[in-house]
């Protein structure tokens, strides 16, 4: 009988307990007060650049909004055949139209020039490209602006945000070329990368 | 007279004694105040000021939704936060509340922890203790970093929404607190 009356008040004690227990937590519920930054959301930007050809005035992006590159075909001037020793001259103005907040500065970089595609071509050796940044299409056929050029094809232009240059191509044909060749065309592909800098 | 008389005239003349026996009962007596005063009660409270963006050449940037981040680009979010606190045994901790993690740019971008610094102590960390005398600004600051790594075209167009992030004031209960 004595051990039932103690078990309980020991299991009174214990509710006892556990109320008392369940009280104390309301006190933990003292003054507080939140507030929110409000700091609102981050967008990136967009790296777009576009081509225009500096003669039709014909332009795109050079990343399709499929995200894969885009081919551009360049006029030349003067339009026609290319005799040996002669050049023949082309130029892409490339725009930087980001959205950038800040400063947004590219460089556009020409890669080796492609002469015939993946066959290649008999005309390949005696082609020569040379690429120089301009302001203008105009200084494209002034043959003494690639006086020291490079005739690998490679070439640099920067571009500030929001502003444009101009890639201007001169393509000669060596005047050691063989009769053989003559009346042969190809194509001449030159990539061009762009970076943020 | 009968006695039904004499007992009425009996009882009558007690009552009198009775009621004018009441005056005996006036003795000396003052009242007074307790003077206690009043109770006055302390105050807590937290307000959130105007937030500035800055770009990492240092430029405040006047509306963050009409700015876009370039890879190589660090914003820093900057706001001033008023806490009162009042009381003699008022003491509370400033917390951050959620994170805003830069999902929408994966590994690209980094938001950091938000800090807290005042004049008084430096930094104000979780389990900093803030007394009234600590009343007054704390600054927080909050930084988006657009790594300078980031590759090819990625987390172009990506937006990370940090209005998740908030702060709390919360007081402590002062040591000799009641369960109450």
């Amino acid at each position: 009988m004595q051990s039932t009356r103690a078990l309980k008040a020991t299991g009174l004690v214990l509710v006892a307990v556990l109320l008392g227990l369940l009280t104390v937590q309301g006190s933990y519920a003292l003054w507080n007060k939140s507030a929110s930054t409000n700091a609102g959301t981050v967008q990136a930007a967009e790296f777009r650049v576009s081509l225009t050809d500096t003669i039709t005035n014909q332009a795109t992006d050079m990343t399709l909004d499929d995200g894969t590159a885009a081919s551009f075909s360049l006029s030349t001037t003067p339009s026609g055949v290319v005799v040996p020793g002669q050049s023949s001259y082309a130029g892409v103005q490339l725009g930087n139209a980001t959205n950038a907040g800040g400063e947004f500065t590219i460089r556009a970089s020409t890669g080796a020039p492609v002469v015939g595609g993946n066959t290649g071509s008999p005309l390949a050796p005696y082609l020569s490209v040379k690429v120089v940044a301009a302001s203008s299409l105009s200084q494209c056929s002034q043959a003494a602006l690639y006086a020291t050029a490079p005739s690998n094809g490679t070439g640099t232009l920067d571009i500030a945000k929001a502003a444009t240059g101009v890639l201007c191509f001169q393509i000669s044909l060596a005047a050691t070329m063989p009769a053989s060749l003559t009346g042969q065309s190809t194509r001449i592909a030159v990539p061009i990368i762009v970076n943020q800098l | 007279m009968n006695k039904m008389v004499k007992g009425a005239i009996a009882t009558g003349v007690g009552v009198i004694l009775l009621a004018g026996g009441g005056g005996t009962l006036a003795t000396w007596n003052q009242a007074n105040t307790a003077s206690m005063g009043s109770v006055v009660a302390g105050d807590l409270n937290l307000a959130a000021g105007a937030g500035v963006w800055t770009n990492a050449a240092g430029t405040a940037i006047p509306k963050i939704a009409d700015y876009k981040v370039v890879p190589g680009d660090t914003l820093t979010y900057t706001q001033p936060l008023t806490v009162t606190l009042t009381g003699n045994l008022m003491t509370a901790k400033l917390a951050v509340t959620g994170a805003s993690a830069a999902s929408g740019f994966g590994d690209n971008a980094v938001v950091s922890a938000t800090t807290l610094t005042n004049s008084k102590n430096g930094k104000v960390l979780a389990d900093t203790v803030l007394v009234p005398a600590d009343s007054g600004v704390v600054t927080a600051s909050t930084t988006f970093t657009f790594k300078k790594s980031t590759t090819s075209t990625d987390a172009t167009k990506a937006t990370v929404d940090l209005s998740g992030i908030g702060y709390k004031l919360e007081q402590q209960a002062p040591v000799s607190s009641n369960n109450q």
